[in-house]
């Protein structure tokens, strides 16, 4: 039996989390406060866990972020959460084929890791459920920041997930594929992975799922020094499902963090990416792919710290806006006072390729350090007439010239990933998106 | 410039202590008591003689502005402005028509005679009666060599006298202080007043529609180009005093009108509030060209003291084909909170943003712009230069949004960041919003240091260090300086000389 806090307990700013909270809870607030309460006596961890989830659950309390949040200005979860699925117990999913051919997979199949935990060579696995109930994940399980609704969400109801463990050293031979499936109800995962010193590493992220489910999904990275990891983020939910996700790394010296984001459906999504690189040398790659259609709403938010001297990352993101969608990026880059010699450029493209989608974009620099490069750039257009004509002029009819020149544009950034499987492999969910929605 | 020892220790030397303007002037002063409540603003307008329906307009705002919350989001910090203890009108004892400058308060004319303004000038602007409009004219030639300049001057709530009145008259167009325009052309005012800046628009215009007390309005009637400048000075003396300044300019179908204001106050201790509003019109095929160089008191080297520059500026291309431009030279201010917009209403209608935005010391600089495209074919350009040394905090905070029915919508920004120094931050906050597919927005955004390329080039040219930051500088600046009216071009350029002085030289 769980231990309880007596009383709930003062949570410094959670207030600001929604400052012109109304009096009236909306029905998802509701929902999801009594689900808690349902929940409870379920929900595996020790005391410690137990008091960051009442935290947790408190700061929903006060109300799921507006408009009025500023890291939330485009995504009013708020307004746009407008019910709340209740746990199915009697969903149940099976895993699929991996992304890339060949991968070591580890399923969470409706939020609940496999029977039989799979053996690969310098990687130690656990389930996370073990973890929380042992206490040994609770100093992680903090939110980031009082605006992190996402992080409390989680923490108040995650149940299982992984724990990854990659010796110092060790290079993986195939990549990792953790799944993430779910058919119904509401799933909270959280994946957490260690990458040892001068290890190297392909993991893949798969979300998806068939139901018109709630997920939110939490991955925490630590990369070791020299450590060299690829993580892939492949997200094809229903258009159905609500996908509340959220991706945090450390990157030690010399690390290198290439991370790829692929949003192909779900109807309400927010992906965060929150970044820090504390060791010297450290490098960070962000590209990313926003394919939009339907009446969806998908937030891409990023924010990242470089914290130490002598660091660099790149950030591309491309987007493609069809139907009725709403597409949202907001990148921050933060450059700590001492991060002296930082080098950091962003880039973020949109088509706009229909007159009821929009796009809305907020690149942020906020700089504290003078001896730095840093820069960012924002597109919004059409496709160009320029390109349409040159290849109508040569006999291909406008609407495959339109999808060769979409196509073109995202592919770009696939194809910088520089690895003939995974490229192979991410193209052919990217011609998937295509055939359903060309 | 990484930091180059020298360079740091002039930057902590410097600057804000060299504040030219801080003088203090003692003048008998006529003044509101401390604090806002209705009865104040019922005094307000009775001082000004305004008509009934100008005072119910100002109580609207009033009792809404009870209602509202200061806004947090801009990145910013300052201690809670107590609103009970300023004085919301102060004026000049008026002395009836001095004949000449023997007659007129000498601290007055000390006043003018430190912000620079030559005496012939300053007999104009001290209210001396029966003075020859061509001797002034003559007077005026001779310090704009390149043009003419009307002149409006502001000090604390009123103001003081317009020039050049009569000669503009002949043109049509209307320059006048605020108040004198309620009094004498209240259906323009009625009509345009609040039409770009609702009473309810934010927290700091509704307290400026509550108790405002003077500013300038100009209208220029269809088809005329305003024959000179138009210019504002705006001078904040009396101590504990808020400015509250309303300026209204309407620039007719096929109109021109270029105005700039400039503005100082007193070095003091506490900090004084200043919360103007801005509206422009601009209707079918017009133009209006907006030039600011703002140098308020920005605090001392420690920080204590300065201005809080808390302003509502927004232009509304109302006609077809009209183009509002914004110009801004930003040095002074203890805190700055300024975004100056433009709402392209009318098809094929455009705005510009320039701006150069200087803070050293521990100024805190919130500024940039909004282009909100509502028209076909509307097109917005965004230049801003922000040059952050010292301890202080730049940050350019910018929207362009287009909407549904803004077909062709054009955008192009570019916001660039100058470091000077490792205490200082810059920041850049772009919103971008497109709900129509043939808009087409271009946002760029750099921040760095001097390069020691640049640097290299010119100090190998035999240009001593000092002097190549220093041209560099210029360079960095120069594609908004450009936009400024010619005379105020040079004092511009002299502006960042003095602010950046010590830190580049």
């Amino acid at each position: 039996m769980p231990v309880l806090s007596a009383k709930p307990r003062e949570i410094p700013g959670a207030e600001l989390m929604n400052m012109h909270a109304q009096p009236q809870r909306t029905p998802a607030e509701t929902a999801l406060i009594d689900a808690f309460g349902e929940r409870l006596s379920l929900l595996p961890g020790d005391g410690a866990v137990m008091l960051k989830r009442d935290d947790a659950i408190e700061a929903i309390k006060h109300g799921l972020p507006t408009r009025r949040v500023e890291s939330w200005h485009y995504t009013d979860l708020r307004r746009l959460l407008t019910s709340v699925p209740a746990f199915d117990p009697a969903a149940a999913t099976k895993a699929i084929a991996p992304v890339i051919e060949g991968s070591a997979v580890l399923p969470l199949l409706d939020g609940v890791s496999t029977a039989k935990l799979p053996d690969i060579e310098g990687v130690t696995v656990q389930r996370l459920s073990e973890k929380l109930t042992d206490g040994s994940v609770a100093p992680g399980l903090d939110p980031y920041g009082a605006d992190d609704a996402i992080g409390a969400l989680n923490t108040a109801f995650v149940a299982d997930g992984y724990f990854v463990d990659i010796a110092d050293g060790a290079e993986l031979d195939r990549p990792l594929e953790l799944q993430n499936l779910q058919s119904a109800g509401q799933t909270h995962v959280r994946l957490l992975t260690r990458v040892g010193d001068g290890a190297k590493a392909t993991i893949v992220e798969r979300q998806t799922g068939e139901g018109a489910a709630l997920v939110s999904s939490v991955s925490q990275l630590v990369l070791g020094e020299g450590a060299e990891v690829t993580w892939l983020i492949v997200q094809e939910q229903p258009d159905t499902a609500t996908h509340l996700a959220q991706f945090k790394a450390h990157l030690g010296k010399n690390s290198k963090l290439t991370l790829f984001v692929m949003n192909a459906g779900g109807k309400l999504v927010r992906q965060e990416i929150v970044v820090r690189t504390t060791g010297e040398g450290a490098d960070f790659k962000l590209r990313g792919i926003n394919l939009l259609a339907g009446d969806t709403h998908t937030d891409v938010t990023m924010v990242l710290d470089h914290a130490v001297p002598h660091t660099t990352s790149t950030e591309v993101i491309r987007n493609v806006v069809t139907g009725k969608a709403r597409g949202v990026f907001q990148g921050r880059i933060n450059v700590h006072q001492y991060a002296q010699k930082t080098n950091a450029k962003m880039a973020c493209n949109t088509l706009l390729l229909s007159d009821d989608g929009e796009f809305s974009t907020k690149p942020e620099l906020e700089i504290f350090a003078d001896d730095v490069v840093c820069g960012h750039g924002a597109t919004v257009t059409e496709i160009d007439h320029d390109h349409l004509f040159y290849l109508m002029a040569r006999g291909i009819d406008e609407k495959s010239a339109r999808g060769l020149l979409v196509k073109a544009f995202v592919a770009e950034v696939i194809e910088e990933l520089d690895d003939e499987a995974i490229v192979d492999a991410l193209e052919a969910r990217l011609d998937d998106w295509f055939l359903t929605h060309g | 410039m990484p930091a180059v020892q020298d360079t740091i220790d002039r930057v902590r030397k410097i600057d804000v202590d060299q504040y030219k303007y801080g003088f203090q002037t003692e003048i008998a002063m006529d003044k509101a008591p401390k604090g806002l409540s209705e009865d104040i603003i019922r005094f307000i307008s009775a001082k000004k003689d305004e008509p009934s329906w100008m005072l119910e307009w100002r109580l609207e705002a009033y009792r809404r502005w009870l209602t509202l919350d200061e806004p947090n989001w801009a990145r910013v910090n300052y201690p809670k402005i107590d609103f009970q203890d300023i004085y919301y009108y102060a004026a000049p004892k008026s002395t009836p028509g001095p004949t000449s400058l023997s007659d007129v308060d000498p601290e007055l004319l000390k006043v003018y005679e430190k912000l620079g303004i030559p005496l012939r000038e300053q007999e104009i602007l001290a209210g001396v009666q029966k003075t020859d409009v061509s001797e002034f004219e003559e007077a005026s030639d001779n310090v704009y060599k390149s043009g003419r300049v009307a002149v409006d001057a502001v000090f604390d709530s009123v103001s003081v006298v317009t020039t050049f009145k009569k000669e503009l008259a002949q043109a049509g167009v209307i320059f006048c202080s605020i108040s004198e325009a309620i009094r004498e052309h209240p259906e323009l005012v009625k009509k345009y007043l609040g039409s770009v800046v609702p009473t309810t628009d934010n927290f700091y215009a509704t307290l400026n529609s509550a108790v405002f007390t003077d500013g300038s309005f100009v209208f220029v009637p269809k088809g005329v180009r305003c024959p000179m400048e138009l210019s504002t000075y705006f001078r904040m003396n009396e101590k504990n005093t808020g400015q509250f300044e309303r300026t209204l300019i309407i620039a007719e179908e096929g109109a021109y009108v270029s105005y700039l204001e400039g503005c100082t106050a007193p070095q003091r201790d506490e900090n004084q509030l200043h919360a103007a509003v801005v509206e422009l019109i601009a209707l079918d095929d017009a133009e209006i060209k907006y030039s600011t160089v703002q140098n308020w008191y920005p605090g001392d080297a420690e920080g204590k003291g300065g201005i809080y520059n808390f302003v509502t500026k927004r232009g509304d291309c109302r006609g077809h084909r009209s183009k509002i431009s914004w110009t801004q030279v930003e040095t002074g201010s203890a805190i700055t909170w300024k975004y100056p917009s433009c709402i392209l209403r009318g098809d094929d209608s455009s705005g510009e943003f320039y701006s150069i935005a200087v803070s050293n010391g521990y100024q805190q600089v919130d500024s940039g712009t909004k282009m909100i495209h509502l028209g076909k074919n509307t097109s917005s350009r965004i230049i801003s230069k922000g040059i952050a040394a010292g301890f202080s905090q730049n940050t350019y905070r910018g929207q362009v949004s287009a909407h549904r029915k803004a077909t062709n919508a054009r955008n192009f920004t570019n916001c660039d960041s100058l470091l000077i120094g490792d205490q200082c931050g810059a920041h850049t906050v772009p919103y971008m919003e497109a709900k129509n597919s043939t808009a087409q927005f271009e946002h760029e955004a750099t921040t760095s240091k001097i390069s020691e390329d640049q640097k290299f080039y010119v100090m190998q040219r035999g240009i001593p260090e000092e002097e190549a930051i220093a041209l560099i500088v210029n360079g960095f600046v120069k594609d908004v300086i450009q936009q400024l009216p010619m005379e105020f071009a040079v004092e511009a350029q002299k502006l960042i000389g003095i602010s950046l002085e010590g830190s580049v030289g």
